[in-house]
């Protein structure tokens, strides 16, 4: 099997070993399918609920959360506990490293947190629903959380205190920040997720009413991603390893 | 076990004015040697620069001043080279919810070796740890942690070996069984570098030495003869008995002690000759009536012993 792929299989099986992966799955799935439950039964319009439950809790709390719980976890609790070099003394580029610790930090987030939107939509709806809502929710999270893997994975290889920053950007910049400032949505990654969704529901689906176009959520969300990626390869290539 | 291609006056490893530095403490400072072939010991009391030293050759420290050469190429330019390296750092680097097995076949994966699993199976029961073989890292000893880095870094028959501190922990039996692949692999033509800071170690497994104190090559060369220049520096001995007073009196009577200090039950002695102190010092405690609690020579006089290498350079 070719190296990177050894190594992308062995970084899912970390991040995703034993009761890790059920705990996180519990804490992403419960507040997204009991509150759906209880909609269910009740006078309300199912999209609208769904929209709402995702922009008010997907979005701001359980996407930043889980990826960057992930992305930090993933090489950089590795390199300060000392067992990354089990991995770095090896014929494999510091590029092909990171980008298959990245990926493994995607693939897990996306683990957890897609199969939680898609039951909670399913059981409000009491059935498939408006599907273009469920696929702008699928790929909303998806670029979410590409970016802030890419961003969590940058910051475990500048700080010790990763993911404690990472939220902070989150909660602080993006939640509080943002909405007084609406400019700085173009520095927000909650704002291009939001863009994505737009840009999907625009063919049908709730209204969904968002401070960046869906091409510029697009194109920053895309630029951010990269943009961090470049620094984070940089930065383990000149690092020295603990 | 080769290497990459380079012409066969190149060394092995070459570090070439090497120095490195944090903000203003110097770690190691113009550090110049090379290796060939054989096993080379690096010998040093701690915080000496061995594992700077060690991690700069393995390409994990970048030099702040000089040049670290691999088969006569630098490492971080080109990661091939980890092909023909095999490492056992320092400190306990394993994945505890792996097991021997998968541990030492995830390296012979990551080497990208045709048959990873033989390949791991022969790594392990190289280092006897065949038995231990499907058991959890977490569960294992401190030794048996150690040698199954060892067998990690040997998957894929590695043209050089760096291991730093590799006895840490193993038994006197694993010990000697460890030396003995050591001389093995070395003998092979395989290059190996050995850290440690004892001295009886390094004099079991190397013929050749390097000895750092406070970052600087202090001597390097045949063991035996800077064994003999060590000889002339006077050693710490720490003992611990009843009748330590009785004790030192009978050791202040031997040729090869310089002094002896009582406190107590305990009593420091300096002597010329370690060898001869121990061969000495049983047979003393049982005609004085004396019961030995403890004997250790100090870290501290190691490093004295390091200096004085240096103080006649």
């Amino acid at each position: 099997m070719n190296r990177s792929l050894v190594l992308l299989r062995f970084s899912l099986g970390q991040l995703l070993a034993g009761r890790r992966l059920v705990l996180i799955a519990l804490l992403v799935a419960l507040p997204l399918v009991v509150p759906a439950v209880f909609a269910a039964g009740a006078d309300i319009d199912p999209a609208t609920f769904t929209l709402e439950l995702f922009r008010q809790l997907v979005l701001p709390v359980l996407l930043p959360v889980v990826t960057l719980t992930f992305a930090t976890s993933s090489l950089g609790s590795e390199l300060r506990d000392g067992t990354a070099t089990n991995l770095l003394l090896k014929p494999i580029p510091r590029a092909a490293v990171l980008g298959a610790k990245y990926l493994a930090a995607v693939v897990s987030s996306l683990v957890v947190l897609l199969p939680a939107e898609a039951v909670g939509h399913v059981i409000v709806a009491g059935g498939l629903g408006s599907t273009d809502l469920l696929a702008g929710m699928l790929l909303a999270t998806t670029v979410g959380a590409l970016a802030y893997c890419a961003l969590g994975v940058l910051l475990s290889l500048l700080m010790a205190r990763a993911l404690l920053v990472g939220l902070a950007y989150a909660l602080l910049w993006e939640g509080a920040v943002v909405s007084v400032a609406p400019s700085a949505a173009s520095l927000s990654i909650r704002g291009y997720t939001e863009g994505v969704l737009a840009a999907v529901l625009g063919g049908g689906g709730p209204e969904l009413t968002t401070r960046l176009g869906p091409v510029s959520a697009t194109v920053l969300a895309a630029v951010v991603t990269l943009a961090a990626l470049v620094l984070a390869v940089r930065r383990l290539e000149r690092m020295d390893i603990p | 076990m080769s290497g990459p291609a380079a012409g066969a006056d190149v060394p092995v490893v070459e570090l070439r004015r090497f120095s490195k530095w944090y903000g203003d403490v110097v770690a190691v400072a113009d550090l110049s040697f090379e290796l060939w072939p054989g096993v080379t010991g690096l010998l040093g009391p701690n915080g000496a620069g061995k594992t700077t030293t060690l991690k700069a050759i393995c390409g994990l420290l970048h030099p702040s001043q000089g040049e670290v050469l691999l088969f006569g190429r630098p490492i971080q330019r080109d990661p091939m080279l980890y092909r023909a390296i095999g490492v056992v750092p320092d400190g306990d680097r394993l994945y505890p919810r792996l097991t021997v097995r998968s541990y030492v076949r995830l390296h012979a994966e990551l080497q990208g070796l045709t048959d990873p699993g033989a390949a791991a199976d022969r790594a392990i029961a190289e280092v006897d740890m065949g038995p231990l073989a499907d058991r959890r890292l977490k569960g294992l000893s401190k030794g048996e942690r150690q040698r199954t880095k060892v067998a990690g870094a040997i998957v894929h028959q590695p043209a050089l070996l760096i291991l730093d501190e590799p006895m840490t922990g193993m038994d006197p039996g694993q010990r000697a069984r460890f030396i003995e692949l050591i001389r093995l692999i070395g003998s092979a033509g395989v290059t190996v570098l050995v850290s440690s800071h004892i001295l009886g170690e390094v004099e079991r497994l190397a013929s050749q030495i390097l000895v750092l104190v406070s970052g600087r090559l202090a001597a390097s060369g045949d063991y035996h003869a800077i064994r003999d220049l060590m000889a002339d520096q006077p050693r710490t001995v720490m003992v611990k008995a009843d009748e330590a007073r009785r004790l030192a009196i009978g050791l202040i009577a031997l040729p090869s002690t310089v002094a002896v200090e009582v406190d107590g039950d305990a009593l420091r002695a300096r002597t010329r000759s370690v060898d001869s102190f121990a061969t000495a010092l049983p047979r003393l405690a049982r005609d004085q009536g004396a019961t030995l609690r403890e004997v250790r020579t100090t870290d501290e006089s190691l490093e004295q012993v390091f200096r004085y290498l240096v103080g006649r350079r």
